[in-house]
């Protein structure tokens, strides 16, 4: 079971920080957020430097921004593909690493002329653009350190991926070992229980029209007011679709180690397939006809037979 | 006794019904109506058949033909209003006379019915070879207010989404409410049904269905049932509704038809049906008799269970889902009593009302035998005790009941039950309690029957009549066949005879032909000197209900050395009996001591009398007689005798009378029955109440905690904390049923100050508190209303000062954390609904008993609401019950009256016959109480209620005479002004003679009479009594055997004018009201020829127009008679013209009838003021006078003979 209390301390620490980044991106526009966004950011404008250093190789004055814009993303695009590439022939090769042959390869196979490579590099204009600034390596937020973080075992291969962070799989209690004293669950769950009813019922008296049995104070003890139903023995008569639910819902995990308890003291029959098989007779709403009607076309009963057609009355 | 000793069955009709069609078109659930028409196929049996009587309530006949011809026809139905609305007349016994009498008149089984036809002339010469007759009859009803109910949610959508439905119903044969037919038991043919309904719906009905078939336009079909097995019209019945439709998964010719929604419920439900049908067969050793079985929920159904040919209709409240327990057992039952019904009431049916109990009996013995096999010996004990507690106590508190009446010659006098405030001569007049009792005799006596003839006897006699009964069903073309499917209780006897060999003769004299059950009281001494038992058996056979019992009886001792049975002779004078013991008074020897069962079991013997080897003695431990005995005996005796009795029905007679010895050993005893898990539950659930009676008596004694807190802390209670209840698990029944009584016997305790212990109410709110289902496959919706109920008997008046108004500031501690409780239920059934709002039903009861104690203000308002249409019908049942109590405390008239407008309004029948149930039961006052209440005016709105408000429903009619026989008893009611003196001389009714205030309105006016065509004849007597003269008329009307209720609501005296002597003898013999009464007439009058068909033709379709006339002014009403109706007719009788009658038939001037009401209206008055004026000295001037009228009357009446102008009559409802 996941920790609840590291999941949600966890969400409310990346909530606060998105917070502040939000506020302090409705000012700048582009202002970095997060030490990734940061990353990737000073990457971009290293490349956007590159196309306009470029351009202006090229001989370009100037250049709308939406164009540089357009040519920084052809050049990611075109980079990105030979990394991706590269990568890919090199796990080809079952390595872990790109090597040289690995780039030139796919390069070749891009229809680049690898040999035009040097030239162009050793050209002579060529505008020397200053080192892209440092950014941190976008590090994998530090995880909450979580118990000793497992090493592999011996019949792993050291090459292979590192455990995950302990608190992904580890299970943290932080709960109160529960009360399993009987008598104070029994007690606990009965006023519980007591609470929500009468909590519900005054809110419903309250919220609807009532009956009083004071006339002095008619919200001494008040009743919902009775309202004749069009149909009333489908209520009285149906298990309500919702005292089937919360006979199930009521059963739900926190009761459970509860009624174990209980059952261990002297209600030694457990009756819960029992209660599983008659939810299942009973469908909720329990309208299952035609199921029912396809199943009894094999015998013949009178009132199963199809409906006949009129006879064509004869022209007189 | 002069039962019918005659083999075959003699039909009380001149003609042989031998095939109904009934085709109902079209079925509006809009406006709540139907039209359809039935064809009768009948052989007449005597040459000449001129007139064919048939059944139809509330039926609008549009036209009949007879053979393709019209014939005119006369609808007259005398119990619409039972006496003349006018009448100042409020006596139960004059009105319950006259309602006997108006069913009689139309009683089916006599012969006669509401709808006579008269066959067209041209057919008469055909009668010589006796023709078929087809008698065919259009018909519609319109909101009928019985026979069939709709149903109809107010929301949105088509019908088939609301749910809507359809379905007929009714008390005994009520079959006439829905299709004119021959309503009769003892009448059957074979049937072809036909119903149209919109194609989103199903119409179920009895017989087989041969095809649907959509109509021409694809909006509707029609569902096409025959039933070739010869069926009595009140086995007919029909449902429509879009119902979900469930094969029987076991037996496919079975289906099982439910409400939309409910399929699951209705699975589960029917699910066991297939084993009931085995049981039957089995037993019977014969096939279910129809082709096929159909069950049918629907809702607001009038009765739980209803059975006929080969369907049944049942409350759909009685499907349940697997989760609940108590609903369970009580739906097994409800199927295998309509079972039951179907094999003897449905296929064999009864030959007539006095034959009833036979069929109502072997249905209910059989259905004790498989309450027997599934529920086990326990339970069957249990209930044979059970009912005879009912019955015992019925027949002690009201009079006997009669299972087998006769009737000789019809006479009044011979009434077989002078005790009772109702007739029993017909179904339709019994009260429901009394027929509820009836039941639960008739299967008692079976039983009866059975100890005396053994098990495979009786059931040989049953498989014999179903053989005869299946042999004589498939006689297709053979009638006369049929009769063998009609049982009476000579033929039942005979067969009994045949096959058993046995004398019978005795017991059905005793317990059938004669009412009420024995009362004996037993007593007995131990003489030691001759080692004998002397027992005394005294009977009380004075009181009401009681009779006289002399044969053998059996009396069970138990004694040191075992059990013995010995059979002793009741005869006249002895009532003590020697019985030999055979063991010695010596205990030192410590040896086990044998039970009759054949155990041996250890016994402390300490307690016991060191002289004396009795343990226990039983009177009568079979049940073999339908007996109460008080038996005394040691308090010992009775602790041994509820341990070690291993017979379910001594347990519980121990624990009965334990309750009188509250000592520290019946407390033991209790306890240890209590704890014993072998013993039956219901001894354990009523020994909890009998150890909180003993533990209150022993109060100020009492040792330890509260009785049975400790016992309870052991069985549910967690065993690591005592204070807490487990989890609920029913998976034990027992222990369930257990769990549920314990806190509620425990609420009944009592300190010294005679409040509840605060301990066990803590007890009972930490139940509530820890109550935990979530883990249980069951609902604990039953346990949780228990709780409540536990709450409630917690309760004890509030210490009130004064008497100030309730508040919440002065609410007592405990009361408010009851009351909190209550609340909250109460709110979270708002929310979460539980089965059959069984909580709901608790808290208003827990709220009544707050306001009844005085904790809380005492307001009908909460109830008011609950009680209201819409609600669940056990919900708002309750509320009524709380209304119906706050009524009697508060003797409130406003809240009095708003019941008994629900009574006349409520859509739903049940509820309206359980407001009346209810009022009887706790009466706001009662005949021997005075009260505020009791006004005037109530009692004529009950009159008018009983009169003509329930003519729809014989049950609600007979529970509304049962609530003035309640209110004001048989006689006038106290709080009516006293009549006027020197009116009532009336030496004739001895009823009057009792109470000289019952008739005061009596022996004025003359011929005042409003009622319908009956009442004519009550004048048409009265004026032939004043002029002491010979009238054709009224000759004719009793000549033809008319019914003589007419007789006897004659003359009331709206002008009150003082009496003259000859009006006192008119009166006397305007009280003539049986058959004797007329066949005076009959001979005084005998010389005079007259075709009497005729004649009622006359008088009758006069009637007929004049209720027609009614109908159209005033259709919402037809129970009231209109002013008018009669009166065209009060020249008629007094006029002493021969030739009338050809008269009245050549007559055909076609006058408009329009106008008839009002003209004769005007000229009844002008005529009655003659009369007393001139009565004695212008007879001739008064005959003169009368002709004339007779001419206005014989024109309308023409009018009528017409069929078609009959029909443009009626022309505005055939528009509809």
């Amino acid at each position: 079971m996941a920790d609840p209390a590291v999941a949600s301390g966890g969400s409310l620490h990346l909530g606060g920080r998105g917070g502040s980044g939000s506020g302090g991106g409705g000012s700048g526009g582009k202002a970095a957020t997060s030490p990734a966004e940061n990353y990737y950011l000073a990457r971009r404008r290293t490349l956007q430097v590159v196309v306009s250093a470029l351009l202006t190789e090229c001989g370009f004055e100037s250049a709308e921004k939406a164009a540089v814009e357009t040519l920084t993303e052809m050049m990611q695009s075109y980079i990105s593909e030979i990394g991706r590439c590269a990568k890919a022939y090199c796990e080809h090769t079952a390595r872990s690493l790109p090597t040289l042959p690995d780039t030139v390869v796919t390069l070749v196979e891009m229809g680049f002329n690898v040999d035009t490579l040097p030239v162009y590099a050793k050209r002579s204009q060529r505008m020397v653009i200053t080192a892209p600034p440092v950014t941190n390596q976008p590090a994998t937020p530090r995880a909450l350190s979580a118990g000793q973080k497992r090493t592999h075992p011996s019949h792993i291969p050291s090459h292979f991926p590192e455990f995950p962070d302990p608190h992904t799989y580890i299970k943290t209690p932080t709960f109160r070992e529960p009360v399993s004293d009987y008598q104070v669950v029994r007690e606990k769950a009965a006023s519980q229980r007591r609470d929500v009813e009468r909590a519900l019922t005054r809110f419903m008296a309250k919220t609807g029209e009532t009956q009083s049995l004071f006339k002095d104070d008619v919200t001494a003890f008040p009743l919902i007011a009775a309202r004749p139903t069009t149909i009333p023995y489908l209520s009285a008569l149906l298990p309500s679709e919702l005292e089937l639910q919360t006979l199930e819902e009521t059963d739900s995990s926190e009761q459970d180690d509860q009624t174990d308890s209980e059952n261990a003291t002297g209600n030694n029959i457990s009756d819960d397939p029992g209660a599983d098989k008659e939810n299942s007779m009973l469908p909720p709403g329990g309208v299952a006809p035609a199921a029912k009607a396809s199943e009894d076309n094999v015998i013949d009963n009178p009132y199963l037979r199809p409906v006949k057609k009129p006879k064509v009355r004869r022209k007189k | 006794m002069n039962r019918k000793k005659d083999k075959g069955f003699e039909s009380p009709r001149p003609f042989k019904l031998t095939h109904q069609v009934v085709c109902i078109n079209n079925i509006n659930f809009q406006r709540k109506s139907v039209i359809g028409f039935v064809e009768l196929t009948l052989f007449p049996t005597v040459v000449n058949l001129n007139r064919i009587k048939l059944n139809s309530k509330q039926c609008r006949i549009y036209r009949v033909r007879v053979n393709e011809l019209e014939a005119p026809f006369i609808y007259n139905d005398p119990t619409l209003e039972v006496c003349h609305h006018e009448s100042k007349q409020r006596n139960l016994n004059y009105f319950s006379s006259a309602y006997t009498a108006a069913v009689s008149a139309v009683d089916p089984d006599a012969g006669h019915g509401e709808l006579v036809i008269k066959v067209p002339s041209e057919l008469w010469k055909q009668g010589d070879d006796l023709k078929v007759l087809k008698v065919y009859i259009e018909f519609s009803l319109d909101q009928p207010k019985g026979g069939l109910h709709f149903v109809v949610p107010d929301v949105e959508g088509s019908m088939a989404e609301r749910g809507a439905h359809v379905f007929s119903f009714g008390y005994q044969n009520s079959t006439r409410f829905w299709f004119p037919c021959v309503d009769s038991y003892s009448e059957l043919c074979t049937w072809k049904l036909e119903f149209t309904v919109d194609a989103s719906m199903i119409a179920v009905s009895c017989g087989d269905l041969v095809e649907t078939i959509y109509t021409h336009d694809m909006r509707k079909k029609t569902f096409h049932y025959v039933l070739p097995i010869p069926t009595a019209a009140p086995n007919i019945s029909l449902s429509v509704g879009p119902f979900e439709i469930l094969v029987d998964p076991y037996m496919h010719e079975v289906t099982h038809f439910c409400l939309p929604q409910l399929l699951p419920l209705l699975k589960h439900s029917m699910s066991y049906l297939h084993e009931i049908f085995e049981f039957y067969e089995e037993i019977l050793t014969c096939r279910y008799p129809y082709a096929c079985f159909k069950t049918v929920f629907v809702d607001e159904a009038y009765v739980q269970v209803s059975s006929y040919a080969s369907m049944s209709i049942f409350s759909t409240n009685l499907l349940h889902s697997a989760m609940i327990i108590d609903q369970t057992p009580q739906t097994r039952r409800c199927l295998a009593q309509a079972l039951a019904q179907q094999f003897f009431g449905c296929f064999i049916s009864r030959m007539s009302w006095a034959d009833e109990w036979v069929l109502k009996g072997i249905s209910g013995y059989i259905y004790g035998l498989y309450l027997k096999k599934t529920f086990g010996v326990n339970e069957y004990r249990h209930w044979i005790k059970e009912e005879l507690d009912k019955i015992v106590d019925y027949e002690l508190r009201m009079g006997g009941v009669l299972l087998h009446p006769t009737f000789s010659g019809g006479k009044e006098k011979d009434n077989p039950t002078p005790h009772l405030h109702f007739s029993i001569k017909h179904p339709h007049t019994l009260s429901w309690d009394y027929y509820k009792m009836f039941l639960c005799k008739a299967h008692l006596v079976m039983r009866l029957i059975e100890n005396r003839i053994s098990m495979e006897f009786m059931l040989q006699v049953f498989n014999k009549l179903l053989s005869l009964a299946s042999t004589a069903s498939s006689q297709k073309y053979q009638s006369h066949m049929w009769s063998q499917m009609l049982l009476s209780t000579h033929a039942f006897l005979k067969s009994i005879s045949n096959v058993s060999g046995k004398d019978i003769g005795p017991l059905i004299k005793q317990w059938v032909d004669q009412s009420s059950v024995v009362k004996f009281f037993g007593s007995f001494a131990f003489n030691r000197k001759r080692n004998v038992l002397e027992l005394e058996i005294r009977q009380d056979y004075t009181s009401a209900g009681t009779q006289k019992y002399v044969g053998p009886i059996k009396v069970t001792v138990q004694e040191l050395d075992g059990s013995f049975n010995h059979t002793l002779q009741i005869e006249e004078n002895s009532l003590k009996h020697d019985i030999p013991c055979h063991s010695k008074s010596r205990r030192n020897k410590k040896k086990k001591i044998p039970l009759m069962n054949g155990e041996e079991v250890d016994m402390d013997l300490s307690a016991m009398d060191a002289d004396s080897p009795l343990l226990w003695i039983r009177i009568d431990p079979d049940m073999s007689i339908l007996r109460k005995v008080e038996f005394e005996q040691a308090d010992f005796m009775w602790q041994f005798q509820l341990r070690y009795e291993r017979d379910v029905v001594a347990q519980e007679e121990s624990i009965s009378a334990l309750e009188k010895f509250p000592t520290p050993a019946s407390r033991l005893a209790l306890t240890d029955i209590l704890e014993q898990e072998q013993c039956f539950y219901k001894v354990r659930m009523q020994a909890c109440f009998c150890l909180a009676t003993i533990a209150n008596a022993m109060v100020s004694t009492w040792q330890g905690p509260p009785a049975m807190k400790s016992l309870f802390t052991r069985m549910f209670c967690c065993k690591s904390c005592p204070n807490i209840v487990k989890t609920n698990n029913f998976i034990n029944f027992q222990s369930y049923f257990l769990l549920k009584t314990m806190p509620v016997a425990m609420a009944l305790l009592r300190d010294v100050q005679n409040l509840c212990p605060k301990d066990v109410l803590n007890f009972i709110l930490d139940l509530i508190k820890y109550n935990d289902n979530r883990k249980n496959k069951f609902s604990d919706n039953y346990y949780r209303a228990e709780l409540i109920e536990a709450l409630t008997n917690s309760l004890t008046p509030a210490i009130s000062i004064s008497n100030e108004v309730r508040t919440v500031d002065n609410l007592n501690g405990d009361v408010r954390l009851i009351l909190e409780e209550i609340t909250r239920f109460l709110n979270m059934e708002k929310l979460l609904p539980s089965f059959r709002n069984t909580i709901t039903v608790s808290c208003l009861k827990a709220v009544r008993q707050l306001q009844k104690n005085g904790h809380i203000p005492s307001d009908p308002s909460l109830f008011k609401s609950y009680a209201e249409y819409g609600h669940f019908v056990d919900v708002r049942v309750a509320a009524l019950e709380a209304l119906v109590d706050y009524t009697r405390v508060e003797r409130c008239a406003t809240e009095l009256q708003w019941l008994l407008v629900m009574v006349q309004n409520d859509p739903t029948h049940y509820v309206r016959h359980k407001i009346l149930g209810m009022l009887s039961k706790n009466p706001p006052f009662t005949k021997t109480s005075d009260s505020a209440l009791c006004n005037e005016a109530l009692v004529d709105q009950l009159w008018k209620l009983m009169n003509s408000g329930t003519s729809h429903d014989w049950r609600l009619r007979c529970d509304a005479v049962n609530l003035y026989y309640t209110l004001f008893g048989l006689t006038r009611p106290s709080c009516l002004p006293l009549p006027e003196l020197g009116l009532v001389l009336n030496l004739k009714e001895k009823k009057a003679v009792l109470n000289p205030t019952i008739k005061p309105e009596l022996g004025v006016g003359a011929g005042m009479d409003t009622a319908a065509s009956i009442g004519i004849h009550g004048v048409g007597m009265s004026f032939t009594a004043v002029d002491e003269e010979p009238d054709p008329i009224s000759l004719g009307v009793c000549g033809v055997g008319q019914p003589p209720q007419g007789l006897k609501r004659k003359a009331e005296t709206p002008l009150g004018s003082p009496p003259e002597p000859g009006q006192i003898l008119q009166q006397q013999d305007d009280d003539v009201r049986d058959v004797r009464g007329a066949g005076r007439y009959k001979i005084r009058f005998n010389t005079m020829e007259e075709e009497d068909i005729d004649m009622e033709t006359v008088h009758d379709s006069q009637a007929f127009i004049h209720q027609h006339l009614n109908l159209l002014e005033r259709p919402s009403t037809p129970g009231k008679e209109p002013l008018s109706v009669e009166q065209a007719m009060l020249s008629m009788p007094a006029t002493p013209v021969p030739s009338f009658s050809k008269e009245t038939t050549s007559s055909s001037s076609k006058h408009g009838g329009e106008h008839g009401g009002h003209h004769h209206h005007h000229h009844h008055h002008e005529h009655k003021k003659k009369k007393k004026k001139h009565k004695h000295k212008h007879k001739h001037k008064h005959k003169h006078e009368s002709k004339e009228k007779e001419r206005e009357r014989d024109n309308s009446h023409a009018y009528s003979n017409s069929p078609a102008s009959g029909r443009s009559l009626r022309s505005p409802s055939l528009s509809d």
